[in-house]
């Protein structure tokens, strides 16, 4: 597959642009992914890309840091271009006020004007689905549930940064900025592609059944019906006060058929959690605990590598908490040069999406 | 009365993973994610008229075949 890769560390948007579009050269792009740390002016940023690929469709978001081949990087531009060949069909849609509506449905009339299929019978090894959306908005659960209701096509994608403020989080697609927002884009690649979701963590023996839980604000009151940071300390063998140091290292899973789908909590309020995702009243979670992220995300991209015998590239999203962590070892030049050799871009999320919203994983699309 | 969470839950896997095996786990999830999980329920579990109304309402969604 036709696939190309740049990225620019100028600090001005105009430069960094002119950067891409003079490392890309004359590469007739069908289809150009782009994400940008939020130090960008938004609205420049969507439109500049926009104007300086004016025969491609664009899209992308503002980020917690960006990740291309070999490198973790901040303050950046990173951009997959694709070319015409590579891609037998794009269609991107935006979905706007996700926090209030439910614009989901009208995008996919959109795909299947598109496509000329109906998006329930759209076929999973040929066509990909691609998710931005704001990553403060919350509205992630409801619309990756409700894009799955609608398509078994794969959806993955991330959840929108902010280099940590906490402030505003930004979609971009043709030329235009959004907020409160999410991009969907369905591809038709010409050759196979895979996914690939990783996590570094393993199953615990002690189970956290969720008995009580405040679904809108992600909060669980309750786990095996005693108080949920009660229930939480004791699983993890510690103190009320002290569970929020092991948060990293001890997140809780939904775990099926031995892979975690990991649910990460965010702080203590009084007896009760609050999670960076949405958990439902019935679920039954593990208690995960850290494992290595170098040497589980290696075997990730072996295995891929290995399935659809090379790749030509990828799109990582990594959560932001994972980022964190490579920092605080010191492993995120390790990390990055996992990457090497192979045209990457990605960024750090404020969430993933495969099948349903998660944190602390890994996602990535991987094409032959 | 008893089983029909179990043969509901098998209606929608079977009809929408279309003999696919990852697609059958793909499905599972999503319905691990909307708080019923599969493994959960047997032949055998009573028919709680809340769980079976959820599942009864993805069905006539998904436009399934009951018959």
């Amino acid at each position: 597959m036709n696939i190309k890769t740049a990225f620019s560390v100028e600090s001005d948007i105009r430069e960094a642009v002119a950067d891409i579009r003079q490392q890309l050269g004359g590469f007739e792009a069908k289809m150009l992914v782009f994400f940008a740390s939020s130090i960008f002016d938004p609205e420049r940023a969507a439109r500049l890309m926009g104007n300086a690929f004016p025969d491609a469709v664009t899209f992308g978001c503002s980020t917690a840091g960006e990740i291309v081949s070999g490198r973790m990087l901040n303050h950046s531009v990173v951009v997959m271009a694709f070319s015409r060949d590579s891609l037998n069909g794009v269609k991107v849609e935006v979905l706007e006020n996700i926090t209030t509506g439910n614009p989901v449905d009208k995008a996919f009339d959109a795909f299947e004007q598109h496509f000329q299929t109906p998006p329930a019978a759209m076929d999973r090894k040929k066509y990909l689905g691609i998710l931005l959306i704001d990553g403060l908005s919350g509205a992630e659960e409801r619309v990756i549930d409700r894009i799955g209701d609608l398509t078994n096509i794969n959806f993955v994608g991330g959840s929108a940064g902010d280099d940590l403020k906490f402030s505003a989080t930004h979609v971009y697609a043709n030329g235009k900025s959004y907020t409160n927002a999410a991009v969907l884009a369905v591809l038709e690649p010409a050759g196979p592609f895979s996914f690939i979701k990783t996590q570094s963590f393993s199953p615990l023996p002690q189970k956290l059944l969720v008995t009580k839980v405040n679904e809108a604000k992600r909060e669980i009151l309750e786990f095996n019906h005693k108080p949920a940071a009660i229930a939480y300390a004791e699983a993890v063998g510690t103190s009320v006060a002290d569970a929020p140091n092991r948060f990293m290292s001890n997140p809780v899973g939904l775990v099926f058929e031995g892979d975690p789908y990991v649910l990460s909590p965010q702080r203590i309020m009084g007896d009760s959690m609050h999670f960076c995702c949405g958990v439902k009243e019935g679920m039954e979670l593990n208690l995960l605990e850290s494992t290595d992220i170098i040497a589980d995300t290696k075997k990730a991209l072996e295995a891929a590598r290995s399935e659809l015998a090379g790749i030509s590239g990828i799109i990582t999203f990594n959560c932001i908490l994972r980022t964190m962590e490579l920092e605080q070892k010191g492993q995120s030049d390790k990390y990055g040069e996992l990457f090497a050799g192979i045209p990457t871009i990605g960024f750090s999320t404020y969430g993933e999406q495969f099948i349903g919203h998660l944190n602390q994983t890994a996602v990535m699309i991987a094409f032959h | 009365m008893a089983g029909n969470i179990k043969r509901l839950i098998d209606t929608i896997v079977t009809q929408r993973a279309h003999g696919d095996k990852i697609l059958e786990g793909t499905v599972k999830i999503k319905l691990i994610l909307k708080g019923i999980d599969p493994k959960n329920y047997t032949a055998q579990s009573d028919d709680d008229p809340v769980v079976m109304g959820k599942l009864q309402e993805m069905i006539n969604e998904y436009k399934l075949n009951t018959e």
